[in-house]
C-alpha cells in the first residue's frame, strides 16, 4: 500500500511525501499500518519546522479500510477544518477518521492525504 | 497597467514573513505583499467582491496565525508552492512577451494554482470562481475605477440641513449609486449605540425617474464587511417574505476607513419609509404598542423569535459583553514579576476584584476583538471568534502598533500590562457623571420615602455566575425604534443585521423596553432623578401587574407601551410567567445603558435605577425559599447572587 500527504502550509508547503508499506515505511501490526508525525527525527512523518509541533504529536493509521487521524495528546493539538467556519478548527479527540483530500492540522502546519493506492 | 515588478513584491513579501515571525516565503506573503500595494491589481479585484485588502490580509492572517518565538533558520526561503507560482508567473510573462513578471502574473498564478492558503480564505469569503478571478485578473485595467463618479447629491425636506454628511460619506453614496444621475438623502436616521450612519436615499435616473427608496448604512469598514458576511450565512434565509434585504455587495472604498451597505425594501411601493422613531411622536403609547404587537411581532416570530429552543446559560456568556471592559491596561515591555497576575481562562471573578491601579497583569490566550491604530489600542476577549458580543474585554493602551502587528482573530498567548482602570472604577465614574443626589457607593439606593433598591454597579456581579433558563432563537441584536421601520399597510420591517445572532429571545425585547423607556418615556419628563424615581416607582405597579393611572402625567402615560413590550415578551418566555429571565437581562441592558455616553442623561439616570430596579425584583419576587427543599420558582439558580 502506498500513500502521499501534501503540506498544504508553512515553511514546507507545497511538498509531497510518500510512504509505502512494501517498502517498510511506517509500523505494521496485525492489519494496521501507523505512520508517526512528529518533530523527533524517529518520525515517519517528521515535521522539524513548526514549533508547535510536539516530539511525537499524531498517527496516521490505517484500519479495516478507513485512514484515522490520532492525536498523541500532543501540546498544541491536532484539528480537523470546519466545513461550517472556516476560521475556526474542529480539535480532534483521540481519533477520527481521515478523508482522502481533506484537510487537517498538526500544531500550525495543514496536511492532506493526496492518493492512496 | 500592472507595472509593479517582481523586485518590489518579493521585498512587500518578506517585510510580511517578518511581521507574522514566519521567515519564509509562501503564496500567502506574495498576495498580501499585492494587497498591501494601494492601488494594485488584487486590491481592485477584492474591492469588485465587496471586501477592503485589509479585511482580506486579516483573514489570511487569522488562518495562519503568528509562528513561534524561535526563528529555526537563517535565511528566508521560498516554500515550493511559491516556488510553483513563480515559474507560472513566469510562463505567463515569457507568453506575453515580457522578460519581467509583473504583477498580474503573480496574481493569476496564484489564482491558477488555487490550493494555497490565500485562495482558500477567498474562496471561503466568497469568493468561489477561481474562473471569474482569473478573468478579472486578465481584465481588470486598474487606473480607471479610480476616478469619482459624478453623481449629484440632493437633500429631502426632512433632511436636518445642519446635519451635513462627510467628505468620505457622501463619496461612498456616489460609488454606490453609479449609474444613477442623482440621488436625494430623505433623512438620517438613529443608529443604537453603534457609530453607523443611517440614511433613507431615493435613487434617480438620468429622466428624472425615481426608483424605490432604501437605506444606506454607512460605518467602519469591518463592521461593515462583517455584517454582510453574517447576513449571507445567518440572516438572509430567515426573513419573513417583505422585509428589508441586503442585495448587493458592500462599497468599501481603499481610500476611507468606511464602508457601506444598502438594504433594499422589498415593498414595491414609492413612498419614503419612516423609522418607528419618528414615527411615536404621532401615534398614542398604546397605538405603538398595538402596531408592536400585531405587526412586528407576528410575521417574524416563526422564523426568529418563536423558534423556542431551550437554553439554559450561565449569565456571563450572553450579558458581560454589555459591560464596560473588565481591565484596562497599559502595555508594559517589562519582565512580568513573580508577584503578577495571570488572567486565563477560566476566569476567576475574585481575583479580577482585587486588582487595582498599577497592579501588573499579564492575559494569556485572549483574542484580538479590535485594532484601533489611531489609539494605539488592541481590545482583547475570550472566545473563539470576534464578535461583538464576546465576553471579558480587556482594553490594551499604549501598545506600538508600528513594532508590532495584532490583526482580527489573533489569539495572543501572553500580554503583560499594568493596570490602568477597572470595570468597577468605570462603572462608579458613569454613575459619577450623572450627578447622583445620592451616595454613589451606597448599597441601597432610596427611591422614595419608603423603599430602597440595591446599587446596581455594585450588586450585579454574583449574578454573571448564575444560571438562567431561557431559550435561544435568532435576534435581531439591537431591536429599537430606530431599526424598526414602517412600510405601507403599516407593515413592519427590520434593518439594521450587524448584530444577528442565535442567542436568548428575551434579549430584543428587552432591548426595545430600554430603549423605549431610555428615549421615549424619560424624554417627557425633565430628565432630572426625581422625575428618574417617579417614572421607576410607575414601573414597580408595572412588574407587579398593577393599574397605572396614565392620567398622571405623559410620562406614565408612554408606560403603556412598556406594557405591550411585557406582553410580546411573556411569549417568549421560557416558562409561562417565569419572568426572571428577562429581570436578568434588564440589569444588564440598564447596566450598559449607564455607560452610553450618547444616551441623554435623563435616560441614563432611568436606566440605571431600572438595573437596580431589576435586581430587587429577582431578590424579592424570585428568591428561592429557604425554609422548604423547592427548588427557585422558575428553576434559576440565584443562590450565588443572593
Amino acid at each position: 500500500m502506498k500513500i502521499t500527504i501534501t503540506i498544504m502550509s508553512g515553511v514546507e508547503d507545497g511538498n509531497t511525501l510518500e510512504y509505502d508499506s512494501s517498502r517498510g515505511d511506517g509500523q505494521q501490526d496485525q492489519g494496521k499500518w501507523r505512520l508517526s508525525i512528529g518533530r523527533k527525527d524517529e518520525n515517519d512523518i517528521c515535521l522539524k519546522s513548526d514549533t508547535y509541533i510536539s516530539r511525537w504529536h499524531a498517527n496516521i493509521i490505517y484500519e479495516a479500510g478507513h485512514w484515522l487521524l490520532e492525536d498523541c495528546k500532543s501540546t498544541n493539538g491536532s484539528f480537523l477544518e470546519n466545513p461550517d467556519d472556516f476560521f475556526n478548527d474542529i480539535p480532534i479527540q483521540d481519533t477520527v477518521i481521515l478523508n482522502t483530500h481533506q484537510l487537517f492540522r498538526i500544531g500550525k502546519t495543514w496536511l492532506r492525504i493526496e492518493t492512496i493506492e | 497597467m500592472p507595472n509593479i515588478e517582481l523586485k518590489d513584491i518579493l521585498i512587500a513579501a518578506r517585510q510580511e514573513a517578518y511581521r507574522m515571525r514566519h521567515f519564509y516565503i509562501g503564496a500567502e506573503h506574495l498576495f498580501i505583499a499585492l494587497l498591501q500595494i494601494r492601488g494594485s491589481l488584487a486590491s481592485h479585484i477584492v474591492q469588485h467582491y465587496g471586501l477592503t485588502p485589509e479585511y482580506v490580509i486579516n483573514a489570511i492572517r487569522r488562518k495562519l496565525g503568528k509562528g513561534g518565538k524561535h526563528r529555526l533558520w537563517a535565511d528566508v526561503p521560498k516554500t515550493p508552492r511559491a516556488e510553483v507560482i513563480l515559474s507560472i508567473a513566469n510562463d505567463l510573462a515569457l507568453d506575453n512577451g515580457r522578460e519581467q513578471i509583473n504583477e498580474r502574473d503573480i496574481l493569476i498564478a496564484l489564482f491558477e494554482e488555487y490550493e494555497n492558503i490565500p485562495m482558500r480564505v477567498l474562496i471561503a469569503l466568497g469568493l468561489n470562481n477561481p474562473r471569474e478571478l482569473i478573468e478579472l485578473a486578465q481584465n481588470t485595467a486598474t487606473h480607471s475605477s479610480s476616478q469619482q463618479p459624478y453623481i449629484r447629491i440632493d437633500f429631502g425636506q426632512h433632511f436636518e440641513p445642519t446635519d451635513k454628511l462627510s467628505r468620505d460619506e457622501a463619496f461612498i453614496l456616489r460609488r454606490m449609486f453609479y449609474g444613477y444621475s442623482q440621488i436625494r438623502v430623505e433623512r438620517r436616521l438613529t443608529s443604537g449605540y453603534s457609530s453607523a450612519t443611517l440614511l433613507v436615499v431615493t435613487p434617480i435616473h438620468v429622466d428624472k425617474r425615481e426608483d424605490a427608496a432604501v437605506i444606506v448604512k454607512i460605518n467602519q469598514v469591518d463592521s461593515i464587511l462583517d455584517e454582510a458576511q453574517r447576513y449571507e450565512a445567518h440572516v438572509k434565509t430567515k426573513l419573513p417574505p417583505m422585509t428589508a434585504r441586503i442585495e448587493d455587495k458592500p462599497i468599501a472604498p481603499e481610500q476611507s476607513d468606511l464602508a457601506g451597505i444598502k438594504y433594499t425594501l422589498i415593498a414595491g411601493y414609492d413612498r419614503v419609509p419612516k423609522d418607528l422613531r419618528a414615527i411615536m411622536a404621532t401615534w398614542t403609547p398604546k397605538d405603538i404598542g398595538e402596531w408592536l404587537k400585531n405587526e412586528l411581532f407576528p410575521p417574524f416570530s416563526h422564523s426568529w423569535w418563536k423558534q423556542n429552543r431551550p437554553f439554559r446559560f450561565q449569565v456571563w456568556r450572553e450579558y458581560d459583553w454589555l459591560l464596560p471592559p473588565v481591565l484596562t491596561l497599559e502595555f508594559s515591555q517589562k519582565e512580568f514579576p513573580s508577584n503578577g497576575h495571570v488572567i486565563r481562562m477560566p476566569i476567576k471573578r475574585a481575583k479580577l476584584r482585587r486588582l487595582d491601579y498599577g497592579d501588573v497583569v499579564a492575559v494569556e490566550n485572549f483574542i484580538v476583538q479590535r485594532v484601533y491604530p489611531d489609539r494605539n489600542t488592541i481590545q482583547l476577549a475570550v472566545g473563539n471568534n470576534t464578535d461583538s458580543t464576546n465576553a471579558y474585554k480587556i482594553e490594551v493602551r499604549g501598545v506600538n502598533l508600528e513594532e508590532n502587528t495584532y490583526y482580527r482573530g489573533e489569539v495572543v498567548e501572553n500580554l503583560v500590562g499594568t493596570v490602568w482602570q477597572t470595570r468597577a472604577q468605570q462603572l462608579l465614574l458613569a454613575l459619577r457623571a450623572l450627578e447622583p443626589d445620592f451616595d454613589a457607593q451606597a448599597e441601597k439606593i432610596p427611591i422614595n420615602n419608603k423603599e430602597k433598591i440595591p446599587n446596581p454597579i455594585l450588586a450585579y456581579e454574583g449574578l454573571l455566575d448564575s444560571y438562567v433558563n431561557g431559550t435561544l432563537c435568532t435576534i435581531h441584536g439591537d431591536l429599537h425604534p430606530g431599526n424598526i421601520m414602517i412600510g405601507p399597510n403599516q407593515s413592519a420591517f427590520l434593518i439594521d443585521f450587524a448584530h444577528t445572532r442565535d442567542g436568548h429571545t428575551i434579549f430584543d425585547w428587552v432591548t426595545l423596553e430600554n430603549s423605549i423607556l431610555n428615549d421615549y418615556v424619560m424624554s417627557a419628563t425633565d430628565g432630572s432623578w426625581d422625575a428618574a424615581r417617579m417614572v421607576v416607582n410607575h414601573i414597580i405597579k408595572l412588574n407587579g401587574g398593577e393599574f397605572i393611572d396614565t392620567t398622571l402625567s405623559p410620562a406614565i402615560a408612554r408606560l403603556e407601551t412598556v406594557r405591550y413590550i411585557r406582553e410580546i415578551a411573556r411569549q417568549c418566555l421560557a416558562e409561562d410567567d417565569k419572568w426572571s429571565e428577562y429581570y436578568t437581562a434588564l440589569v444588564f441592558c440598564g447596566l450598559r445603558t449607564l455607560t452610553w455616553e450618547t444616551a441623554s442623561i435623563g435616560g441614563r439616570r432611568l436606566m440605571y435605577l431600572v438595573a437596580g430596579l431589576a435586581i430587587r425584583e429577582l431578590r424579592t419576587r424570585f428568591r428561592p425559599s429557604s425554609s422548604s427543599e423547592t427548588p427557585s420558582p422558575d428553576d434559576t439558580d440565584m443562590s450565588l447572587s443572593l
